[in-house]
Parts: C-alpha cells; sequence; structure tokens
C-alpha cells in the first residue's frame, strides 16, 4: 500500500490542502492582528468565492482565469464594506461585540446562499486543461494541483514582499503592534484597516475558488470547517503572525493528510479531532504558537 | 499659535481635565509639569486626538483640533512624542522613521530631515536596520523623538522624554530640546524632572488634579516658594 507514488501522491495533496488554509489563515491572522477581531465570517468569503467562480464559468461562460480574478477582487471589495458596515461602528467597544457581529454576518451569508441558491451542492466542472494530468520527475498529478500550489506560493511571496516594502505594509505592521500610536505617525489607520480586509477577504476568496476546483463542488456552507481549521493554522503559527499563519497553514495540511493517509481506516474518520489535538499540543508547548511574539502592551 | 480653553476631559465617569487653558507661542518651549495623575499625559493625548474633550476649545492656527481625527493634526504639524516611548518593536529603526513621515509629500524635505535625524542621534544611522525593540532604552528614546521629528513638527508636544533614563542619556535629550528650539520647533514640554524642565522652558503651567494651578514665567515658578516646595524637593 506505501508505494512510493502512492506518498508522492498524498505529498501533493498536502501541499494542496496546505496552500488552501495558508490563504485563509493569512487572512484571519492579519485581522487579528490589528483589530483583535476573530473574523468568524472568514470562511464565508471562501463560499462567496466560490459560487462566483461557478457563475463565471457557467453562466458567463468565462475562461478560468477570469473566475480567479472576479472573484478576488469582488470578494476583497466585499470584505472593506463589511468592514465599513459592520465592524467600524463597533471600534472601541469591547472585542466580543465584534466576534459577535463576525458571527451574524456568516449566518447571513450562509443562510442568504442556502435561501436564493438552495443548499444543494452545485458540481463545478473545471476547463479540460487543468483536469489533465500530466507527469513531471515520475510524479503524476493533474494540473489543477500544480496550479494551487504555484498560486499560492506567488501570493504569498507577493504579500510578503508588499508587508514588508511598501509603507501601507510598514503601517499595518505597525498597527499590529499598537493603533493609537499608529495614527500619532499622520497614518489614516481607517484606510490600513480597510486595505487588510480587502487583501484577507481576495485571499480567502482564492482560496475558495481553489477548493470548488480541487473538490468539484460548491454548497452554502463549504467555508466553515477550512474556516475553521484555519483558525487553527493561524493559531498554530502564532495568531497576528503572516509568516506564522503560511507555516501553520502547510503544516496543518501535511499533518492532516497524512494523518488520513497512513492511519488505519477506522481512525482516519477522526481526522478533524486530530487536527485540534495538534493544536492543544502545540500551544501546551509554545502559548503564543510557533512563530508568536509575546503579546506587547497596548495600553 | 495653540491655544487651549476651558477643556473638560473624562475617562468613562471620572473626570480628569476639569477646565484646563493654556498659550502656546510660536517658538516657545513651554513646560506642563504637577504631580503623577494631574493630568498631564491626558492633556496631551487630548490635544493630539488620541482622546476627545466632552467641552472646550482646541485651536492651532486657526483649526479647530478638537474634532480632527489624530492623523490629520499631526499633518497640521502637531506631533505627539508619547509617554514610554511606543517605538515599533517589531519594526526596524529605519521603519518607524519612514512610516513617521509617510504622510509628507515633500520628498526632499524628508531626506533632509532624516539626515538631521541621524545627525542628531548618529546611533540611529548605525542602527537603522535593526528591530526597535533591540534597542536600549535611551536608543528607544532618541529613536522616539527622532520619529516625531520626521513628521516635521512645528508644535511637537513631548511626554516625559527623560523618564527611566540613566544620566548621560537625559543629557543627550535635553540638548536635543535645545537644539529643537534654536531650528524654531515650539514644544510644549511634559516633564517628571521639574527643576530641568523650569530651567530649559520659557514659560511653565503647573498642573494639580486637573486643573492649572499656577502659570507664569518659568524663572518666576522656579523662584516661586510654593512650586519649590511641592515640586521642587524644596
Amino acid at each position: 500500500m506505501l508505494t512510493p507514488s502512492y506518498i508522492a501522491q498524498q505529498f501533493i495533496n498536502a501541499l494542496n490542502m496546505g496552500s488552501i488554509y495558508a490563504l485563509v489563515a493569512i487572512g484571519l491572522t492579519m485581522v487579528y492582528g490589528i483589530l483583535r477581531l476573530i473574523n468568524f465570517a472568514h470562511g464565508d468569503m471562501m463560499t462567496v468565492g466560490a459560487y462566483l467562480a461557478l457563475a463565471a464559468l457557467t453562466v458567463l461562460a468565462l475562461p478560468a482565469w477570469a473566475a480567479l480574478l472576479i472573484p478576488m477582487f469582488v470578494v476583497g471589495a466585499l470584505g472593506v464594506l463589511i468592514e465599513r458596515l459592520a465592524y467600524r461602528p463597533l471600534r472601541g467597544a469591547p472585542e466580543v461585540a465584534m466576534l459577535i457581529t463576525s458571527l451574524a454576518i456568516s449566518s447571513l451569508i450562509e443562510n442568504g446562499a442556502t435561501m436564493t441558491l438552495t443548499a444543494q451542492p452545485k458540481p463545478v466542472r473545471l476547463p479540460a486543461e487543468l483536469t489533465q494530468r500530466v507527469d513531471v520527475l515520475g510524479l503524476n498529478f493533474a494540473v489543477m494541483d500544480a496550479a494551487i500550489v504555484a498560486l499560492a506560493i506567488a501570493l504569498m511571496a507577493a504579500l510578503t514582499v508588499f508587508v514588508r516594502r511598501t509603507t501601507i505594509g510598514i503601517a499595518m505592521r505597525a498597527c499590529s503592534e499598537n493603533v493609537r500610536v499608529t495614527q500619532l505617525m499622520g497614518v489614516d489607520v481607517n484606510r490600513v484597516i480597510a486595505v487588510a480586509f480587502a487583501i484577507s477577504a481576495g485571499l480567502a476568496a482564492v482560496a475558495g475558488v481553489l477548493w470548488s476546483g480541487k473538490f468539484g463542488i460548491v454548497d452554502p456552507f463549504m467555508g466553515f470547517v477550512p474556516g475553521l481549521k484555519a483558525f487553527v493554522a493561524a493559531v498554530i503559527g502564532g495568531i497576528g503572525n503572516i509568516p506564522g499563519a503560511m507555516l501553520g497553514g502547510y503544516l496543518l495540511g501535511f499533518a492532516e493528510v497524512f494523518f488520513v493517509a497512513f492511519m488505519p481506516p477506522e481512525v482516519s474518520g477522526y481526522r478533524d479531532a486530530f487536527v485540534f489535538v495538534l493544536l492543544l499540543v502545540v500551544l501546551l508547548v509554545r502559548p503564543t504558537g510557533l512563530l508568536g511574539a509575546r503579546e506587547v502592551n497596548r495600553a | 499659535m495653540l491655544s487651549v480653553q476651558d477643556l473638560h476631559v473624562y475617562y468613562g465617569r471620572i473626570h480628569a481635565l476639569k477646565g484646563v487653558s493654556l498659550e502656546v507661542n510660536a517658538g516657545e518651549i513651554v513646560a506642563l509639569i504637577g504631580s503623577n495623575g494631574a493630568g498631564k499625559t491626558t492633556t496631551l493625548a487630548t490635544l493630539s486626538g488620541l482622546l476627545r474633550p466632552r467641552e472646550g476649545r482646541i485651536t492651532f492656527e486657526g483649526h479647530d483640533l478638537a474634532h480632527l481625527p489624530a492623523h490629520q493634526i499631526v499633518r497640521l504639524g502637531v506631533v505627539h512624542c508619547p509617554e514610554g516611548r511606543q517605538v515599533f518593536a517589531r519594526l526596524t529603526v529605519a521603519e518607524n522613521l519612514r512610516l513617521a513621515a509617510a504622510h509628507r509629500t515633500d520628498r526632499e524635505g524628508v531626506t533632509r530631515d532624516l539626515a538631521r535625524v541621524h545627525a542628531l542621534f548618529p546611533i540611529l544611522a548605525e542602527r537603522r536596520s535593526q528591530y526597535a525593540g533591540t534597542l536600549s532604552g535611551g536608543e528607544q528614546q532618541m529613536l522616539a523623538i527622532a520619529r516625531a521629528l520626521m513628521s516635521r513638527p512645528r508644535l511637537l508636544l513631548l511626554d516625559e522624554p527623560s523618564l527611566g533614563l540613566a544620566p548621560m542619556v537625559v543629557e543627550t535629550i535635553f540638548r536635543v530640546i535645545e537644539a529643537l528650539r534654536r531650528d524654531g520647533v515650539t514644544i510644549l514640554l511634559v516633564e517628571q524632572n521639574a527643576y530641568r524642565a523650569l530651567q530649559l522652558a520659557d514659560r511653565a503651567y503647573v498642573m494639580e488634579t486637573g486643573y492649572i494651578k499656577v502659570s507664569g514665567p518659568a524663572h518666576a515658578l522656579a523662584d516661586d516658594p510654593a512650586v519649590k516646595a511641592a515640586y521642587l524637593g524644596g
């Protein structure tokens, strides 16, 4: 059973899952870093992205690249809109108020999608050039598998450059240390927060498109479980820390896929439980996550 | 230049400022002294827009600051260097400085100011790619002042710049404040070292539990027996 090609296949799977978890976890960690908000509606940005991609492919008969870019930008704008309408008025309120608001937005999206589009999962038919299988260095995989990994890595590299080099990226890191003092630098914090939400939601939408492409299905609740797991990934990596979210995403992808692949079938059903046990173990050893800094004084 | 009239500020139900009025004229160094909890830091935080007054007026060169967001107050030239340094520990020295100048459009001016803060604090040039969190307390205070200067202040609100620093560093900081005065920066200085503050300042206000208790020329206050007894250790 444990043939080299089986292991290689699982490796590719793990890279795929890790890439998607990482993309989702980045957005959670960015928003948490600045607002201390655990955004429960984040996984639903995946769902909205996936439905938009499906509409682009079927209703509008657009090519695959458009089915990726449209959700990325539309959902990015949606993220900004949600922040403006739902979270900004609660700035300064206890953190739990925003958290509950995000739960409300999540249920609004999930139930809104159920009512208008039905809870029935919709199949996603990828263009043939993406389902085609190729052999590279003895590995056999679909073009889609490679596209997921390549796209995720390219986006993460771009984000890293953005956060390290641009002024707004520096302002974002400053905000995650201390929003009050960042204002004293002449930085319009509202603009920084809007950009963080745009990137956060846009990346989640891409992750949703990739997820629905990989599993061939879209439904109103598809974002819930990956959203939860991305949260675990963000905490494992050290919440608030962007490289940590990337690391946590891949770690989780590998742990989960290898657990299912190498454990006996009667145990592999516990994959989600295993993910949370992993979280507990990491937090026992490193309470701030793998790359997390200690909480700096925000007074 | 700055005129504050009858400022009332609350923290929840706590009445922290109970009618503070003060003036700062262009080119002056004005000291704000008083014991802990008198409301000095609260006053500065209200001027810079971090806190909102419930009553009172703040005008800076004809602009009403009481209703402006903090980042726009900075852009008018009122720059607040907060108590306790508050540098961004996970940004490098260079990034801290760059961030403070990011709202400016005069590129040559920014380059000139960077050269100036490096001349004032050569250690910051040496440590430019280090994380600010790795600096010593004194170096962090230098960075905090340098950062404020990168925002091109015309009125600098300086909160406790010498607090908790070694005597040598305190001397450096006070020398820099004098140099800033020569460059024409107006300064409102909150300082626990009342003796040094009164030596340096043109005028001073003494605060007590939310009020201005006494005000006047700094040398006159330094000689005032009541002020001496209360704040200068007799």
